[in-house]
């Protein structure tokens, strides 16, 4: 994954990765899609079963491997396909956002988000409030995997 | 304090039993303040056991390093136990682990050892360096430390050679153990641990510089899991190649993921042995990450580990009612 570099005339631009459940927030963000609501292109989709599967690993990969910021969404409480992958998963990131905390990276560039599969429009919000977050925090080079050759 | 004679005589007794196969317990080293593992598989082993305030080694690993040979058909597995002596922290480790079923509680016979605290081996060795000889410590009731060089007998407070995690340690007993040496520690008041406190007040580019410093010095060779009595997977995530998890070279961003991965499978299951901080070669204070996120744990969800067998992993259970503050 390579990101532009930036010039100071050019604008940043982040790179962010999301994980979206298969069952809410990937329906949610196919309806903003398709309502189409106007919202920033910088999230890239990473389509998962469940949020419950996203291990907080692959957070940590994203930063090696470039993403300035990553989206967690499922679906609310209760409504997992699975019943109870996403309460799972509110432990992890929570626990994992504390540590990123603690480390000195920003826990902001984590976030995560309930979007069910009704809610396009908060899914739009969402990813137009995050790009503006992660604008505001600049790129995320603190510990970015040096190029490969 | 811990008589010596009686561990060796239940050390003598518990391995004299039919059902158990070995003790492991602790022995004097060659040289400087080293200890070794003792491993008695009959009675006449039992004479080289000792304890001292330099038994810091957290032998809870050893149950789990047992070779399961493959066996012939018809053939059926020998069930016998495994002694271990077990401090207060080593004593929570196994409980972590059954709890995990990663042991079976009948597997092991604990003699457990109430627990002052430990000598931290690299705080005593910068004091008094180039030991040729074995050298005892042992400590009084004035909460000193005595010990004999070369004809000297030296008295040091005992604050300055304790193991920081000691310092502030809330289980010096055994939670969980067969037979007792001696008689229960009382509950004493233990001290915050303030090296988390320190950072926390920090700013966070300021965290980050700390950290980057000390993982700059990494050399991945992954003596903290080694060390570790709750890293015990058969196949490390560390070692994978398909799918790569963290890669091999030793630079800033793998160094960083290797140590976030390991103080993130430790959440909810550190039982701060210090184990991984004294196994360091490169003095990394990775004892600020597990406590810090033992701490964290605590608060958000009221949860601590190594106290009970029946109680539900912690990042493999949860409530409906955890908090979600930081959900928009």
């Amino acid at each position: 994954m390579s990101t532009k570099k930036n010039t100071e005339l050019e604008e940043f631009e982040p790179n962010i990765i999301g994980f979206l459940c298969n069952w809410c927030s990937y329906a949610g963000a196919d309806l903003a899609g398709t309502s189409r609501i106007q919202y920033p292109p910088n999230v890239k989709i990473i389509k998962v079963m469940c949020s419950g599967r996203v291990n907080p690993m692959y957070i940590i990969n994203a930063f090696q491997q470039g993403a300035d910021g990553v989206l967690v969404s499922g679906c609310h409480p209760g409504d997992c396909h699975y019943t109870s992958g996403n309460y799972l998963a509110r432990r992890r990131i929570a626990t994992m956002k504390k540590l990123l905390e603690f480390l000195g990276i920003e826990p902001d560039r984590v976030r995560m988000t309930w979007v069910s599969a009704a809610e396009g429009r908060k899914y739009a919000d969402v990813v137009r409030e995050l790009t503006d977050d992660i604008k505001k925090l600049g790129p995320m080079t603190k510990f970015r995997r040096e190029k490969e050759w | 304090m811990v008589e010596n004679k009686e561990l060796i005589r239940v050390v003598e007794e518990t391995v004299s039993r039919d059902d158990v196969k070995y003790v492991v317990g602790y022995k004097r080293g060659t040289y400087g303040f080293q200890i070794k593992p003792a491993f008695a598989y009959s009675a006449k082993d039992a004479k080289e056991f000792f304890y001292s305030p330099l038994c810091a080694k957290n032998l809870a690993t050893y149950p789990l390093l047992e070779e399961k040979l493959p066996l012939r058909r018809g053939e059926e597995a020998e069930h016998k136990k495994i002694g271990i002596v077990v401090k207060g922290c080593d004593s929570r480790a196994i409980i972590q682990i059954i709890q995990e079923n990663g042991l079976e509680r009948e597997d092991v016979v604990l003699i457990g050892i109430p627990c002052k605290g430990v000598i931290d081996p690299k705080k005593i060795a910068k004091r008094f360096p180039k030991q040729s000889k074995f050298v005892d410590v042992e400590e009084n009731n004035n909460d000193e430390y005595i010990l004999e060089i070369g004809g000297t007998s030296h008295k040091i407070p005992k604050d300055e050679l304790l193991s920081d995690v000691c310092k502030s340690c809330e289980y010096p007993n055994p939670p969980l153990y067969d037979i007792l040496i001696g008689e229960a520690e009382e509950e004493f008041q233990p001290e915050h641990f303030n090296r988390v406190d320190e950072l926390e007040e920090k700013t966070i580019e300021e965290r980050w510089e700390y950290w980057e410093k000390h993982f700059q010095n990494c050399i991945r060779c992954y003596a903290c899991r080694e060390a570790c009595p709750l890293c015990y997977c058969k196949t490390c995530m560390a070692d994978l190649l398909e799918p790569q998890w963290v890669r091999r070279s030793v630079n800033l961003s793998e160094n960083t993921a290797w140590n976030v991965m390991r103080a993130f499978h430790l959440a909810g299951r550190c039982i701060s042995c210090g184990e991984c901080e004294r196994a360091c070669p490169v003095n990394i204070p990775l004892m600020e990450l597990n406590k810090f996120v033992e701490k964290e744990v605590k608060e958000m969800f009221d949860y601590t580990a190594g106290l009970d067998t029946e109680e539900k992993p912690f990042l493999g259970s949860f409530r409906p009612d955890d908090p979600e503050d930081f959900i928009s």
